[in-house]
């Protein structure tokens, strides 16, 4: 399929955005390859998710989980849900390959719930691969600026 | 209605009053005579492993750093410049031998002396340095690694006050075949808009799983496939239990015989059989097999010390009081020693499962703390009920209270020693009872 190009990366990022600000998470979880991948960092940057505690470490079976609780109806944290929107920029295409790219971008998330705003800002890397035919994310960390601070409920996907 | 009462009154036996939780003069009273006189919990002592490490930490709401000497000590000390009273030390963690204060340079080491007073000679020949060291914790002592300090030389030996919680803690960290566990692994941090109180409270709930969970559990039974609410209901045999000095836990310990039980609650299916069986193998050569298996049965807990730790799963809680209605809580997720990191990479991936501020679970109780500071703030309903099992709970041949893991009691207890803390020392002291107006 050749190689990403930054065009390419903007679209499915800002796809991406969309479909979670709309909180169709199905949809998105069709936008991951099946060994995917989803990693926001605790305390720092993110150094090793194997000995250090994260915000999420999930994989697609964690995830459709996660995804399945915030559509039960019982998700507590998210009754009413948090309204976002959130802008995507700074995009790159790094270290493409035939058919796999490693794509970064830095994010504002603005939340509104219960009458209260608050804003995330943070940097996205992610494993974009060609999977039958499509770019998918095959992994995407999230790293908030503010991952070592206290955040109160943070439920809703980054 | 009572139009006013007296602290004494707030706390009843079986309910207490909404303005425990939402009264700034009561939270200031709860920071002098519970967390200025009372053993607080401040951390583990790996996180100051190595001589120089420190970390700092809130002793209720003052600032406080707990250092490690170049002897191997822990100390704790208040952050506050004897001088002009600026904080010393701004990082959360780090390796020092000293912190300079950056107001006007006096410098202190990590035993609190102060070691350096820039162009001394501005200073009387009756200044005495000595007198000018940082203001220190007046006891801290250790418990299997988790360190405590009291601001108030006046408390029993931390091994007397941890009571019945000391058995439960044993059994938490003997999880580890060395018998020691490291809190290194990170800190999950998140906040609400509620009292210190509500966290304390709920961590040793046995009554709001199956409702606050509920989303959660129902996944989690699908996968293990067997009834995971069934544990939390009417049903249920696990326990409460009263452990003294107002600690408490939600006894989940199985009462059936524990000989074909997996490795633990917490892994069950997350490790491959070749770890699991290493580790059971490990656990069994340190504490042979009957130890072993009570150390297995016992390893879902929820343990709740008086006033601020709370263990629940494999992390050490702390809840930090900002105000009334504001708090912190910080969550030290721990591994074991002497296991394969199998095992501690699927404690990690169960804790987050469920805790910190995107997990699964752990937000549901925190919405429900703001929930309760939004409710509490209607007139008229001015009591929180806490009778649930007082006509069923039971005293055991060891005297501790116990009741159904749906039963009130370590609700009860907590506030049994809130209330001594709170109008004991108040009484003791010839204090008058504070009169506390309507919330207006």
């Amino acid at each position: 399929m050749a190689r990403l190009s930054r065009p390419e990366a903007e679209d499915l990022l800002y796809a991406e955005a969309r479909l979670l600000d709309e909180r169709r998470y199905d949809e998105w979880l069709g936008m991951l390859t099946a060994d995917a991948v989803y990693w926001m960092p605790c305390n720092t940057d993110g150094v090793d998710p194997q000995r250090e505690v994260s915000l999420v470490y999930d994989n697609y079976a964690r995830l459709r989980d996660r995804i399945g609780r915030l559509a039960s109806g019982v998700a507590h944290a998210q009754s009413p849900p948090s309204k976002t929107k959130r802008l995507v920029s700074n995009v790159q295409v790094e270290d493409s390959a035939e058919d796999d790219a490693t794509v970064l971008s830095a994010f504002i998330l603005y939340e509104l719930r219960r009458g209260r705003e608050r804003i995330f800002a943070g940097r996205g890397e992610y494993r974009i691969r060609c999977d039958d035919g499509r770019w998918k994310i095959t992994s995407k960390k999230a790293v908030l600026v503010n991952n070592d601070e206290v955040i109160d409920n943070l439920t809703f996907i980054v | 209605m009572p139009s006013q009462l007296n602290l004494e009154e707030l706390v009843q036996d079986t309910r207490v009053h909404r303005n425990i939780y939402l009264e700034q003069e009561i939270f200031e009273l709860e920071m002098e005579r519970i967390f200025e006189r009372n053993w607080v919990f401040l951390g583990h002592e790996s996180e100051v492993a190595e001589a120089g490490d420190y970390k700092t930490v809130p002793i209720g709401t003052q600032p406080a750093i707990m250092t490690r000497d170049e002897d191997g000590e822990i100390h704790v000390v208040m952050n506050r410049c004897m001088h002009r009273g600026a904080s010393i030390c701004q990082d959360q963690r780090g390796n020092s031998s000293s912190f300079r204060c950056w107001y006007h340079g006096w410098t202190y080491n990590n035993k609190g002396d102060l070691i350096g007073l820039p162009y001394a000679n501005g200073y009387g020949s009756s200044f005495d340095k000595r007198k000018f060291g940082l203001i220190k914790a007046a006891r801290v002592e250790k418990y299997r690694g988790l360190v405590f300090a009291s601001l108030s030389p006046e408390v029993e030996k931390l091994t007397d006050y941890l009571a019945g919680a000391k058995y439960y803690i044993d059994l938490f960290m003997d999880l580890s075949p060395e018998g020691a566990v490291e809190a290194r692994a990170g800190t999950h941090k998140y906040g609400y808009d509620g009292n210190w109180k509500f966290q304390m409270e709920n961590g040793v709930d046995g009554y709001h799983p199956n409702f606050v969970h509920q989303a959660f559990f129902e996944l989690q039974g699908k996968q293990l496939g067997r009834k995971v609410m069934q544990l939390f209901s009417g049903n249920s045999d696990y326990e409460t239990k009263d452990l003294g000095n107002g600690h408490s836990i939600l006894d989940m310990a199985p009462k059936r015989p524990v000989g074909s039980r997996p490795v633990s609650n917490i892994l069950r299916g997350a490790t491959s059989q070749a770890a699991s069986d290493a580790y059971m193998q490990s656990l069994i050569g340190h504490y042979g097999q009957e130890r072993t298996a009570e150390i297995l049965a016992a390893s879902n807990v929820n343990i709740a010390v008086f006033p601020n730790l709370l263990i629940i799963g494999i992390q050490f809680r702390m809840t930090i009081p900002i105000s009334a209605k504001r708090t912190d809580v910080h969550l030290l997720p721990t591994t074991l020693k002497g296991v394969p990191d199998e095992i501690n990479v699927a404690r990690l991936r169960a804790h987050e499962s469920f805790y910190g501020p995107s997990g699964g679970g752990a937000p549901d109780d925190v919405e429900m703390f703001n929930r309760c500071t939004d409710g509490l703030r209607v007139k008229g309903a001015e009591w929180l009920e806490l009778s649930r099992g007082i006509e069923r709970e039971h005293v055991d041949g060891d005297g501790i209270t116990i009741g159904h893991i749906t039963d009130e009691v370590p609700q009860r207890t907590f506030y049994r020693r809130w209330k001594a803390a709170m109008c004991g020392a108040a009484q003791a002291e010839q204090i008058k009872p504070l009169r506390v107006a309507r919330t207006s």
